[in-house]
């Protein structure tokens, strides 16, 4: 599969089909979700019309783990077997992972202030999505700092490799540290007892953001192969001596 | 050749006029200025002294990080060790020991100092160093780690700060709840196991990958 897909000339081939079919799952998913989350399900009991919030926020920071894990995959595969492809992958999935890790912080800060009364509490699911978001922008960073795409393209992926194993070891000590300083006060909603007006609109939107991420990923991969196919074209001219001033 | 890179690295570390104090000399200033952002009370900043020292050792360490391996790769000294056969393992390894004792020991030293500044406890003194003592691993293999990865680029002083911080909070915790159950349990309290085990898979991990990012900033 993953040697099969790593032709370019076949991966567009394949997404030509495959990313209007995401693109337009994302939107009807997407337009009956919204119709669910938003008119169809009932006010919570004591969230009142603010448990509204959670259809946006619940299925962004999900996607936002999902994006890293994917992230994380790509650049593994990149790492070894040197894929161009999963290079354009891991650059693509970083982007929107990065947005939507900002929309759930934003959601995330928009519920809490009706439900808890305050913008933001430093308790752990917050922190640790919030050290996610500084490690895509470390990522991202370092795209952008590397002007050759392969050394870029191999230490941006050593670097999400090391921060994956991280992932758990950060969650595993603000979770720590935040049982030792706050007191226990927030109750999440989405636990197991969930009734399926709330639960079907849910999972409709985690299905629309899913399609989404994929059509955004789908996109960004067909645009950084234009990209590289078009900088390849042009810086042509064969020998050539740098001289670096350092 | 793990000791002759260090003992080259302190070579030239002594013969470079004192540049290797300059993170000592960040440590002081750090706690000088958060003193006066304090107000100067003691016994408002007693309480907050562990953190701030170890706020200053972090940040004082991050600065440090970019100039581990800027020299070595603009002068050539870095392509040339590599084309001589140096595996790059016991290269990032020397460089990692070599910097836990330029500047990470200074500040382990001057810890007793920035303690008596703020009127600390001495059982607080003796926690924090021993805190310091068991993250000082991790934090020198992040920073050659991510040192690794710039290696060579210009402005890159900011962008290390960005890439080390969400490795280096789990330490900031665990060193922190360790100082905090010490006057409890003392040496036995789990804090202290668990910023071992961050060392160790610190250099499990960081290691390899600094290797590589220097492999591939060489190629």
């Amino acid at each position: 599969m993953i040697n099969y897909l790593a032709n370019p000339v076949r991966f567009l081939k394949l997404s030509k089909f495959a990313t209007p079919i995401f693109g337009a799952l994302a939107l009807m998913t997407m337009i009956w979700g919204l119709y669910l989350a938003l008119i169809k399900s009932p006010p919570a009991i004591e969230h009142g019309q603010s448990v509204r919030m959670m259809y946006t926020h619940v299925p962004a920071a999900w996607c936002a783990m999902m994006a890293y894990t994917a992230l994380a995959i790509a650049s593994l595969v990149s790492f070894i077997w040197r894929h161009p492809l999963a290079d354009s992958a891991a650059k693509s999935f970083a982007v929107p992972g990065a947005a939507f890790t900002f929309l759930a912080l934003v959601t995330g800060s928009l519920w809490g202030k009706p439900a808890w009364g305050t913008w933001w509490q430093w308790d752990g699911r917050m922190t640790s999505v919030l050290i996610l978001f500084f490690i895509y922008m470390g990522y991202l960073a370092l795209w952008t700092i590397i002007p050759e795409r392969k050394r870029a393209a191999r230490l941006a992926s050593i670097l999400a490799m090391v921060g994956f194993i991280n992932i758990p070891i950060i969650k595993f000590s603000v979770d720590w540290w935040n049982t030792l300083h706050q007191p226990a006060s927030i109750s999440t909603p989405g636990a197991p007892g969930m009734p399926p007006e709330i639960l079907w609109p849910l999972f409709m939107m985690m299905a629309a953001y899913s399609f989404l991420f994929g059509w955004l990923a789908l996109r960004g991969i067909e645009a950084d192969i234009v990209r590289s196919r078009k900088s390849r074209s042009t810086d042509k001219p064969a020998a050539k001596a740098v001289i670096e001033t350092v | 050749m793990i000791s002759s890179i260090i003992k080259r690295d302190l070579t030239l570390a002594l013969r470079s006029g004192g540049a290797w104090l300059f993170g000592l000399f960040f440590f002081a200033v750090f706690i000088a200025l958060s003193a006066i952002a304090l107000g100067g009370s003691l016994t408002v900043m007693r309480p907050f002294a562990p953190a701030l020292i170890w706020l200053a050792v972090i940040f004082s360490a991050m600065l440090s990080f970019s100039a581990i391996f800027q020299e070595d790769y603009q002068d050539g000294n870095l392509a040339q060790l590599k084309t001589s056969g140096v595996s790059l393992v016991s290269l990032v390894s020397a460089k990692a020991i070599s910097f836990t004792l330029l500047s990470i020991l200074p500040l382990l030293l001057a810890t007793p100092f920035a303690a008596l500044v703020f009127d600390m406890p001495p059982q607080i003194i003796s926690a924090t160093i021993m805190s310091l003592l068991l993250a000082a691993p991790a934090l020198a293999v992040y920073g050659v780690l991510s040192s690794a990865i710039l290696a060579g680029r210009r402005g890159g002083g900011f962008l290390i700060v960005l890439i080390t911080t969400p490795f280096l909070i789990p330490l900031l915790i665990f060193g922190l709840e360790a100082i905090e159950s010490y006057t409890k349990s003392g040496l036995t309290a789990v804090e202290f196991r668990v910023l071992i085990g961050l060392s160790l898979i610190a250099i499990a991990v960081g290691i390899p990958a600094a290797a590589a990012a220097l492999n591939a900033n060489l190629e």
